[in-house]
């Protein structure tokens, strides 16, 4: 058997989510090996069959990919509860890693979840899976010193308007319409009185700080804000749009050297741009 | 009775005994900088991070010698290697000064996916003229000779046309690779495959052996698997001390990977190597 051919045979068998017989019977493995032939590629052990011997790795796979995906996924593996491994199996057959580092395997794990209707309550899944990847992202981005306080003080007034603030490139800004934040909190109680699932309507910003993850609220008028800033806006554009947005979103002009000051003290800005 | 060893043939310091560097055992490291030799980091988990991760790999590269460790190459796979791996690899071995960078002889997927499995090659011609193939162009990506792992195996392919040893010390001849040693993995595939495990260690040229591994494993009765998740058994320090004696002393390392217990008993069990180290003629 040539070692294209035998490796992909192998690899049909390893990653199919069923028994083994169902993978030797299964059609991406027998095109390539009919499973009656099977002692002709692979030896029995005095104590294993063939189709025992490969089981070992077909059986490791799916630990494999559970062990990977609850590293990241806590909240979700915890609100799924068993059935976290059957999420793991639909979601690694539609999307198998295919990188080098298993630390990229949930990336699509918020899209897989909103186009599925086996995982319930989805538009809840679907948030909480949102805030835990952007933990999981924020947690490996590159470290950046955070802005002092005394550089954005010291920008002369009338610059101001012509200046960018740069965001550390952990900052990640996320609008939830469920309750998965205070899910998440909740986690930690040893007594496991976990919040009703209900929609909750909040914003928050996950950043990095010496090398720890924080979670900051945002009021529905300070997240436009900060996305405008993220976005790379004028510092003059971020404030005349928030003037001008309507209701719950619109801020006041006392806002801003609050909500500055904050986002500075926190850690959250890395630098300033000015324009000429 | 065997020649005084010479060392090994690429110049590589026997960096004494070192242990895996792993994520349980940060803290202790930055707050006590514990008294070791040196530290393997596994590769892949370094490799796209800027966050504490790649901030403790940096604290520890300037405290003591490292050595890189992958489990991604898929040196033996049939799709085109990947050089954006093996850039950010060379990279990160030249950032943190590794002594070498090593691999295992396997497989981990093919037609772009990747199993995270270290699945086993068949020992034939075709897979030998296609693995030293990859394998120099590795390292002339790398800038450094590679340094090839001996796998544990659970399958045995019917068409096999050597043993496992043969195949990897003409691999290591033909490519000019360094090889790393794994004990342990020598003794699970000699169970599973039912060979004698010094025969494999006898076969194996000494003066390309640059590291040792050793780790604990899982007796299942009918076979037995490589799960790095215990001490090491006797035999595998007789087949340590055995290796010793060909080899001479070569950097060695006791990986816990795991339920993995606290830094000081990792270390207590890596420590053992210097009853059989000491033993040597220096």
């Amino acid at each position: 058997m040539k070692l294209a051919v035998l490796q992909k045979w192998m690899q049909a068998v390893v990653v199919h989510p069923g028994t083994t017989e169902q993978a030797l019977r299964s059609s991406a493995a027998n095109r390539l090996l009919s499973s009656s032939d099977l002692q002709k590629v692979l030896l029995p052990s005095p104590t294993l069959s063939p189709a025992e011997r490969i089981a070992v790795y077909q059986e490791m796979y799916p630990l494999r990919m559970y062990d990977a995906l609850a590293v990241d996924y806590p909240g979700l593996e915890h609100f799924l509860g068993e059935r976290f491994r059957e999420f793991v199996a639909a979601y690694t057959t539609a999307h198998p890693s295919k990188g080098y580092t298993l630390n990229r395997l949930g990336d699509h794990v918020p899209a897989f979840l909103k186009r599925q209707r086996r995982f319930s309550p989805r538009p809840f899944l679907v948030d909480l899976a949102r805030l835990e990847l952007a933990l999981t992202q924020s947690f490996d981005e590159s470290e950046a010193d955070p802005l002092p306080a005394a550089d954005f003080e010291a920008i002369p007034p009338g610059r101001l308007a012509k200046t960018r603030l740069l965001t550390v490139p952990s900052v990640r800004l996320l609008s939830l319409d469920w309750n998965a934040g205070a899910y998440l909190d909740s986690l930690r109680d040893e007594n496991h009185r976990h919040p009703k699932i209900t929609k909750d309507r909040s914003f928050i910003v996950v950043f990095r700080r010496n090398y720890s993850i924080f979670r900051l609220s945002l009021s529905p008028s300070a997240y436009p804000v900060l996305e405008d800033i993220v976005a790379g806006q004028l510092l003059g554009r971020v404030v005349s749009r928030a003037l001008a947005r309507r209701g719950s979103k619109r801020a006041s002009p006392d806002d801003f050297t609050r909500w500055f000051r904050q986002w500075t003290s926190e850690g959250i800005f890395a630098g300033v741009k000015k324009t000429a | 009775m065997n020649p005084k060893p010479k060392g090994n043939r690429f110049g590589f310091k026997d960096l004494g005994i070192g242990i895996g560097l792993r994520t349980v055992h940060y803290a202790h490291i930055l707050a006590r900088a514990p008294k070791i030799d040196w530290f393997e980091i596994l590769a892949e988990n370094y490799l796209d991070t800027g966050g504490r991760p790649a901030y403790v790999l940096d604290q520890v590269a300037e405290r003591y010698p490292v050595a890189l460790h992958g489990v991604s190459m898929s040196i033996g796979s049939t799709d085109p290697l990947n050089r954006e791996h093996l850039k950010k690899l060379k990279a990160l071995a030249d950032r943190t000064k590794a002594h070498w960078v090593s691999d295992h002889l396997c497989w981990t997927g093919v037609l772009g996916r990747n199993t995270h499995d270290l699945l086993p090659m068949p020992y034939t011609e075709e897979a030998l003229t296609h693995t030293v193939k990859r394998a120099k162009q590795v390292s002339e990506i790398l800038e450094r000779p590679l340094v090839l792992e001996n796998p544990s195996s659970y399958v045995e392919f019917a068409h096999s046309t050597m043993p496992e040893w043969t195949f990897l010390a003409r691999l290591a001849e033909e490519a000019n690779c360094g090889l790393l040693l794994d004990v342990n993995n020598v003794y699970v595939s000699s169970f599973n495959h039912r060979f004698d495990p010094i025969e494999y260690i006898d076969a194996i040229p000494a003066d390309r052996v640059v590291q040792y591994h050793l780790a604990g494993h899982t007796h299942k009765g009918t076979h037995i698997i490589d799960t790095h998740s215990d001490h090491a058994v006797d035999e595998v320090w007789n087949l340590y001390a055995h290796s010793v004696k060909r080899t001479g002393r070569v950097a060695t390392l006791y990986e816990w990977d795991e339920d993995v217990p606290a830094f000081d008993v990792v270390l207590k069990e890596a420590r053992k190597a210097d009853r059989f180290r000491r033993a040597l003629p220096s």
